[in-house]
């Protein structure tokens, strides 16, 4: 446990096994490491999460075993208490005489920071389960220390019993909140943070500084990914291989052979950019369980990729005038026979297995001169700009999920097709700027002075696909 | 003194691009903790500081950078070259074999030719044009990143070709003079455009402007120029051969001023440029501006370190049981509380339903055990499949054993649902299955609430 001194705020999660407490804390601190999955009821030990700012501490949270003996508890609570008065010394009494106790290990490990550290008492129950009274004797405990507390309606199911709960929680807690842990917005954090420091006057000041601070760290993030997503980009579109071919060799085999390796290179660079970003949501188990968090969204070749977020040859020749003529699958339909994604409908069954590559009009081929049998070749910098907005498309989507992705989420990441594009977000001078921006990207044009520009460009597009995707409000399972 | 901006410039890009494999976390700790080191000193960050303190086992020097003493060494070889030039041209240019003058329109244009080359160099540097680019840096354009130093490139090379050139008017200007003093140089001018005496004189005045004043005598006069005037066919107009040489302070003047003095000029001003562009390629850096935030900001920690993943829990390895017949069913933490479903599990005869745990006192419990004691048979213990196994249903099981016959058969059924009853999907049992193999009681069962398909067979 992080020692601190009793002034910084401290919120104990409690309540029943199994009812979102590490999901909550798992959110809250963004760390999702904790141990959501478990067994319930294998918790043994109070683990602190602080928030620091430059290392100082400004409130723990404290993810607690839970409840396995209550009525016990509550039993000799009653039997050792003489008023209303002495409870609190009566709690306190019991932690000190049964904390060596196995039978009430996981009850004491639970009262340690209320009853040492001051906490604060942050009760979670699973709206989606039906109200039953057997919590009652918990919260009776709780309400027995007489340290401030508030109750937490999370939802680890589809069932919605939080009106029930609500009720009978209106009871024992003066504040009484609905939190979602694995759907809830960024802003719902923050608020519920604030709501935290409401507990107690003196924390107030620490709550609010801590989530401004969280606040700014999210504008940092943002500022960060639209950083990674330009040096990438630029990456991407400038990237060469080059080798040699003999005289000996089959020709065809030889230029498929590069051109593999560059395929081989965009991905692993697409990917090391996903890392990069999932890192600096603080996402590290997505990286741990690749196989159980697989994209569902394809290959970066793929027809799929082209589709979703590619566009017609004529938004690309008319980049911000053309009326409709923007990328996905309806667009081709408008635009049928002259794109390249003319087979967007046919190639999305082939794209599913990943199988149909658009990659070989994708780079420059260039070849030197025949010396001594042998001829060196190279393949790209990227010679279609289509490729350009696959990537970005691609790119921002990850970034979408991931910073929308809550740290107690644990369900596979899904990516369904839409009707609209959403470069449709953004004004006619945006796009028409952004068409500028990847027009230099592939010429190489890697200028310092308009870098800034740049990165802002890219950050208006990630707000602008923002919000299509929540003006889509397609079905997200995960979130 | 301080590193040249050069150097500065060329370290920092070299520390961004390794700390691009770095997280974002640690980036802001370790920045943050310098800017905080600081202030605390009182001191401002500054980005040579900060070179020093995140890589601390590297020696500061004032050397210049690897790369740019490549730069260094080309310059060094090519200054012998260029004076080796400087000194053929002049030789060339004062080349003088008695059958005609030397011609000072030649070497006017000569010298107006490198004002045009070094002024084409100067430009070529200040717009950052670099046409023989790829020739100097065979590896660019490969899979070679950008490098900060490919933004110096035309900067560079300035220098060292008005470097290069500064050498080859000195050398020239050394050989015009050593010429002077041993030869008996015969100038003159000659032009095929019908140009008047006077024109002419207007020009070399022109020319001559800036050091009339510091020496007249190296201002021909036009007596001198009418007199000195050639053509390829006729006699010549003067009748003292000695005044041909009257135009040799005119020549070392012109060298002087419209060829050495110029390099010299644009070599100390390529050198400036190139510090200028480092300081604000270095002011632009894409890395400076995130730099500068981390220093501002302060650093975030949310978590605790990644831990490593909790060990998943084991698959259970107790199997189901059928249903045992049985005339006791205990309903646990009010399971089914409102419904008489839970009869249809028993045998029909003598059987009774029991309530324990929820919000049933421990006394009640109690009361529960003593009065299941007195009875036979297997015992059902009907469950909530979603709420987890807790210490209390294990403290009763245990408080079972000890006030009955450990042989007596407790059968323990999760429910997924209670009106009407349902089983619990495979993951809610799994933790059930756990539980009863952590009690190690071979008489405590776990079984399925049956189907009513295999309910229908049971009483069929």
């Amino acid at each position: 446990m992080v020692s601190s001194s009793p002034a910084v705020p401290t919120f104990a999660i409690v309540g029943h096994p199994n009812r979102g407490k590490s999901s909550v804390v798992a959110t809250l601190s963004q760390n999702d490491s904790i141990a959501i999955a478990m067994e319930p009821g294998t918790t043994r030990t109070s683990d602190t999460y602080p928030l620091k700012v430059d290392g100082e501490v400004l409130y723990n949270l404290v993810d607690t075993p839970g409840f396995q003996r209550p009525r016990k508890v509550l039993a000799w609570l009653e039997a050792h208490s003489a008023s209303a008065s002495d409870r609190p010394d009566t709690v306190r009494a019991f932690y000190l005489q049964h904390r060596d106790d196995p039978q009430f290990h996981d009850e004491c490990e639970l009262l340690r920071p209320i009853i040492e550290g001051q906490a604060g008492i942050i009760y979670v129950v699973d709206g989606s389960v039906p109200y039953s009274p057997g919590n009652e004797a918990e919260m009776t405990i709780l309400q027995w220390t007489g340290r401030p507390s508030l109750a937490l309606i999370n939802a680890i199911g589809s069932d919605d019993h939080g009106t029930a709960w609500e009720k009978a929680l209106g009871q024992y807690f003066r504040i009484v909140r609905r939190f979602n842990a694995v759907t809830a917005p960024f802003s719902q954090h923050l608020g519920l943070l604030r709501g935290f420091g409401q507990l107690e006057p003196r924390w107030e000041g620490l709550l609010n500084t801590a989530t401004t601070h969280l606040e700014r760290q999210r504008q940092q993030q943002h500022q960060a990914a639209a950083e990674l997503i330009m040096h990438a980009m630029n990456e991407m579109m400038q990237l060469q291989v080059s080798g040699t071919m003999s005289d000996d060799d089959n020709r065809n085999a030889a230029r498929q052979r590069l051109q593999q390796r560059w395929l081989d290179a965009q991905r692993k660079r697409e990917s090391q950019l996903r890392q990069a970003i999932e890192a600096l949501y603080q996402h590290h188990r997505i990286q741990r369980h690749e196989q159980d968090l697989e994209w569902q969204d394809g290959d970066l070749f793929s027809q799929r990729s082209r589709a979703a977020w590619g566009v017609s040859r004529t938004y690309l020749a008319t980049a911000g005038f053309g009326a409709g003529a923007l990328g996905g699958v309806g667009i081709d339909a408008l635009t049928f026979g002259t794109s390249l994604g003319a087979g967007a409908l046919v190639g999305g069954v082939l794209g599913a297995a990943g199988s149909y590559f658009y990659a070989d009009r994708l780079g420059k081929w260039s070849f030197g001169p025949l010396l001594g049998g042998l001829q060196s070749m190279r393949y790209g910098p990227v010679a279609d700009l289509q490729f350009a907005y696959v990537i970005l498309g691609r790119a921002l989507n990850h970034w979408y999920h991931i910073s929308h992705r809550n740290h107690a989420g644990r369900d596979p990441m899904r990516l369904e097709q839409a009707e609209s594009h959403w470069l449709e977000q953004l004004s006619k001078d945006k796009r028409r700027e952004l068409q500028s921006l990847l027009q230099r990207l592939s010429k190489g044009i890697t200028d310092g002075r308009r870098h800034v520009h740049w990165v802002q460009m890219i950050s208006a597009a990630m707000d602008a696909f923002e919000q299509w995707r929540q003006s889509e409000s397609m079905p997200e399972a995960a979130y | 003194m301080s590193k040249s901006p050069v150097t500065l410039l060329l370290a920092f890009d070299d520390q961004v691009r390794r700390d691009q494999n770095q997280s974002a976390l640690f980036l802001h700790r370790r920045d943050r903790r310098y800017a905080l080191d600081c202030h605390a000193q009182q001191q401002k960050p500054s980005l040579a500081g900060w070179l020093n303190h995140i890589t601390p086992h590297r020696p500061e020097t004032l050397q210049p950078d690897a790369r740019i003493k490549r730069w260094q060494r080309l310059s060094r070889l090519l200054l012998p070259v260029g004076a080796l030039l400087g000194v053929v041209t002049m030789l060339g240019l004062l080349f003088y074999d008695g059958s005609q003058q030397i011609n000072v329109t030649v070497i006017i244009g000569f010298v107006a030719l490198q004002g045009l080359l070094a002024l084409l160099t100067t430009l070529q540097a200040l717009f950052g044009w670099r046409p023989w680019g790829r020739l100097l840096t065979p590896g660019r354009g490969t899979d070679r990143p950008t490098t900060a130093l490919d933004g110096l490139q035309p900067q560079l090379a300035a220098c060292t070709a008005h470097q290069t050139a500064l050498v080859f008017t000195l050398a020239g200007l050394l050989t015009l003079l050593a010429m002077i003093v041993v030869q008996d140089l015969a100038f003159g001018w000659s032009t095929t455009l019908r140009t008047s005496a006077e024109s002419y004189g207007a020009l070399i005045h022109g020319l001559a402007t800036p050091w009339q004043a510091l020496w007249p005598a190296a201002v021909p006069s036009m007596a001198l120029i009418e007199q000195t005037q050639f053509f390829r066919l006729g006699d010549p107009r003067i009748a003292e051969p000695a005044r041909y040489g009257d135009w040799w302070p005119f020549v070392c003047m012109l060298w002087l001023t419209y060829a050495v003095l110029p390099r010299l000029l644009l070599t100390l001003f390529a050198r400036l440029h190139l510090r200028t562009q480092a300081r604000r390629q270095l002011l632009r850096h894409p890395g400076r501006q995130s730099l500068l935030y981390r220093f501002d900001a302060p650093t975030v920690e949310t978590a605790s370190s990644p831990s490593t993943d909790p060990a998943m829990p084991h698959q259970p390895e107790n199997q189901f049981h059928s249903l045992p017949a049985s005339r006791d069913l205990i309903r646990w933490g009010g399971v089914a509380h409102d419904t008489d479903e839970p009869l249809t599990l028993m045998e029909r005869d003598n059987s009774r339903l029991f309530d324990a745990g929820g919000t049933a006192s421990l006394a009640h419990d109690q009361a529960v055990l003593n009065e299941l004691a007195e009875r036979e048979g297997p015992v059902i213990l009907l469950a909530r499949a979603w709420e987890p196994p807790t210490g209390e249903l294990a403290d009763f099981i245990q408080e079972a054993r000890r006030s009955r016959s450990r042989d007596r058969l407790l059968a323990l059924v999760p429910i997924g649902g209670e009106q009407p009853l349902t089983p619990a999907s495979p993951r809610q049992l799994a933790q059930w299955q756990r539980f009863v193999e952590r009690q190690k009681d071979a008489n405590l069962w776990i079984c399925q609430l049956p189907t009513p398909d295999r309910e229908a067979r049971q009483h069929g």
